[in-house]
């Protein structure tokens, strides 16, 4: 089979007619131009790799300078395949993808579209997690310290009852790997949220609705094991992992810090899924045994939650879903019977100052 | 200075002038660029690397990238002919490791400086790694050139790049500093001084290409379109970015060895610029960033396809000059700082 093209010699950009020949061992190509002819051999083995072709089939062979011929001819195409068929300069992953068509390709496409829709939706909350939980204590504390002060500038803070309270904590036995600041702050709102690495701040609206300290215990026991388990730290690293991800896409990481700091306030609104928040009741219930105080002060913290008029206690309850489910769980853990308690004149002295 | 300045300058209008009358008194002629690419078909390759790409967990970054160019110039055509891009993702895999470990080591001056805690050490591993930056910049456009160009063929014949790296420093560090001690002016200038460097060096077998574009020119685009936008909100941007566009392609010039030289000439419109904009700000949004590659293929389009060599330019009469290449060092580094200069 002959084929027309042009051929070049790789040191003038000349193209030179030339007609193409398919022989067993190779290609034959015999040139003429402006009385001047010849004809090279092209052995399989030196010809180079050609992908990509479209109507025009480019093939270049040898050492630098390479020769190269140029065929605006489909059939050559063809005429190749089958003549050579699995030699290596016809060989290409990328072609028999293309060959797909664009039907392969679109189902590809929409394939892997939805990988990345369900990376989006379920990677990365996953991976955000798994960064919490690897995330250095050192870090995590002196985050919270950043996070702790922007927080704390749109708050007035009691300070005798932040004093009490902290004096009351110091007085609980916690088993927390963290140290713990705590601050009350000067609101009506019923609310109460950790921020990771050990700070917990707390608005007089929720201390003034209590009238035993159990449930205070009980409150901090709660918001403690947000602390301890990492559920602040794990909750801020997905509410922020979309913003995380689109940053570090488009190259700008020093933005995420400047986030993390001023999205602080997001921390009060902060949703835990249901079974961190059954793991923190769990945990606020366990701090009440250890600490040999009446482990009703959970019930009673729940109620006192559940009971309260509807718009005050709007911002605790819609953090904190299912408070009668919660109550259900509680009450089980807790057990029937009496249930062995000492009264604690240390921590209740420390109460007494909270309320006044 | 400023007597060298104005030499230069009425130099360069001479230039221009003398090269107008030259191309007036031959006959005018036409060489087209196009590309055939199909968006379809580069997405598809792109995908293909994607995915090897994240399954190598990486490693297969350089292979990727010498796919992808092979791709996009063997469908991107002179007079007819396609353009090979000769690259291979072994070379590209080297120069992407020892640019990797030049930005590791310096990366770690940094980051020690960081962690010391200690505001001196900080200040003192900043400054190097500033100065790391800043020294590794000509080194790696140069790099860059030499790789690109030697890597380039078209109808066999290789382009070439003859700068010399000293050269490529002093004009990058002269003009780095001057933009700085002018608070940005000097930035204009700096750009085409730079593109001189770079395009006056290049060689296409026996032609040679030159860069005629003046500082000034593009200090009043720059200024016109800055304030422009900002009077029509923006909208006057795309027409800024086609005036970009028109000087950094319609002022290279191609010298052919008998003195005959013909121009590179762009022909898209600020219309057109905002069309593509925008089409390709969907594609990426509605795609969740996977129709990159179609972005592509349709800027090369608009581009390529609007883009002609005007003037004298015998496609027969190129000649090889270029020897045999070696070293990918620099094409990967380039690409990682991502700077588009060219």
């Amino acid at each position: 089979m002959i084929f027309e093209g042009k051929y070049y010699n790789g040191q003038s950009s000349k193209g030179m007619p030339a007609q193409i020949a398919l022989l067993a061992d190779g290609l034959r190509i015999d040139y003429c131009a402006d009385e001047v002819c010849g004809s090279v051999h092209w052995e399989l083995a030196g010809i180079h790799q050609s992908e990509f072709n479209d109507v025009t089939t480019l093939l270049r062979y040898g050492k630098f300078p390479q020769q190269s011929i140029s065929v605006v001819d489909k059939g050559f195409k063809e005429a190749l395949q089958q003549h050579y068929q699995g030699a290596a300069f016809l060989k290409s992953g990328y072609n028999s993808v293309l060959n797909w068509g664009f039907s392969g390709i679109a189902i590809m496409a929409l394939s892997l579209l939805g990988l990345l829709v369900a990376f989006v939706i379920w990677g990365v909350p996953a991976l955000a997690d798994r960064v919490a939980m690897h995330f250095p204590q050192s870090y995590e504390r002196q985050l919270g310290e950043q996070l702790y002060a922007k927080m704390l500038q749109g708050y007035q803070v009691n300070e005798e009852k932040t004093a009490a309270l902290n004096e009351y904590l110091s007085e609980l036995e916690t088993d927390l790997d963290y140290p713990i600041t705590a601050a009350v702050v000067t609101s009506d709102e019923v609310n109460a949220f950790a921020i990771p690495g050990g700070y917990v701040v707390v608005y007089e609206g929720i201390l003034n609705k209590m009238e035993h300290h159990e449930e205070l215990a009980a409150l901090m026991g709660h918001e403690l094991a947000h602390v301890q388990k990492r559920h602040s730290l794990r909750a801020l690293t997905r509410s922020l992992s979309y913003y995380m991800l689109a940053s570090v896409l488009f190259g700008d990481v020093s933005g995420v810090a400047a986030v993390l700091v001023d999205n602080a306030s997001a921390l009060r609104n902060l949703e835990y899924s249901r079974s961190l928040e059954l793991e923190a009741d769990r945990e606020g219930l366990e701090l009440l045994h250890r600490n040999e105080l009446n482990p009703q002060g959970v019930i009673l913290l729940m109620e006192r939650l559940q009971r309260g008029s509807e718009s005050e206690m709007l911002d605790f309850i819609s953090t904190h879903p299912n408070t009668g489910e919660r109550m259900k769980v509680l009450n089980e853990m807790i057990g029937e019977g009496e249930q062995p308690y000492k009264k604690n004149p240390e921590l209740e002295w420390h109460w007494e100052k909270l309320r006044h | 200075m400023h007597g060298l300045c104005y030499f230069l300058q009425l130099f360069s209008t001479y230039f221009q002038a003398f090269m107008t009358t030259t191309l007036l008194e031959k006959e005018k002629q036409i060489t087209h660029f196009s590309f055939t690419g199909k968006g379809t078909e580069y997405f598809a390759i792109e995908i293909v690397n994607l995915l090897l790409t994240v399954f190598t967990l990486g490693l297969y970054y350089p292979w990727a990238k010498a796919k992808s160019l092979q791709y996009l110039y063997r469908k991107t055509e002179l007079a007819g002919t396609p353009f090979v891009f000769h690259g291979t993702g072994k070379e590209m895999f080297i120069g992407f490791i020892k640019g990797l470990g030049i930005f590791v080591v310096l990366y770690g001056i940094l980051m020690y400086g960081v962690f010391s805690e200690d505001p001196g050490t900080f200040l003192i591993t900043y400054g190097i790694f500033m100065l790391g930056l800043l020294m590794l910049m000509p080194l790696a456009l140069h790099g860059m050139m030499r790789y690109r160009t030697s890597r380039s063929s078209w109808r066999g014949i290789h382009l070439g790049y003859r700068g010399e790296l000293s050269d490529m420093y002093a004009t990058y560090l002269v003009g780095f500093f001057l933009t700085i001690l002018t608070l940005g002016i000097y930035g204009s200038w700096f750009v085409v001084k730079l593109r001189k460097q770079m395009i006056d060096n290049v060689r296409f077998g026996n032609v040679k290409l030159r860069y005629v574009g003046d500082g000034a020119d593009l200090f009043l685009i720059h200024l016109k379109g800055f304030f422009f936008s900002i009077f029509t909100l923006g909208i006057y941007f795309f027409w800024y970015t086609k005036n970009l566009l028109y000087f950094y392609v319609n002022n290279i010039v191609v010298l052919q060895e008998d003195g005959t030289y013909s121009r590179l000439q762009c022909h898209v419109s600020g219309w057109e610029v905002l069309k593509l904009t925008v089409g390709n700000l969907l594609i990426v949004i509605f795609t969740l960033g996977l129709g990159i590659p179609l972005t592509t293929t349709r800027t090369m389009s608009l581009i390529m396809n609007n883009t002609v060599m005007s003037g004298h330019f015998d496609a027969d009469a190129l000649v090889q000059t270029e020897e045999a290449y070696d070293s990918a060092t620099y094409e990967s580094m380039t690409d990682m700082m991502d700077i588009g200069v060219i």
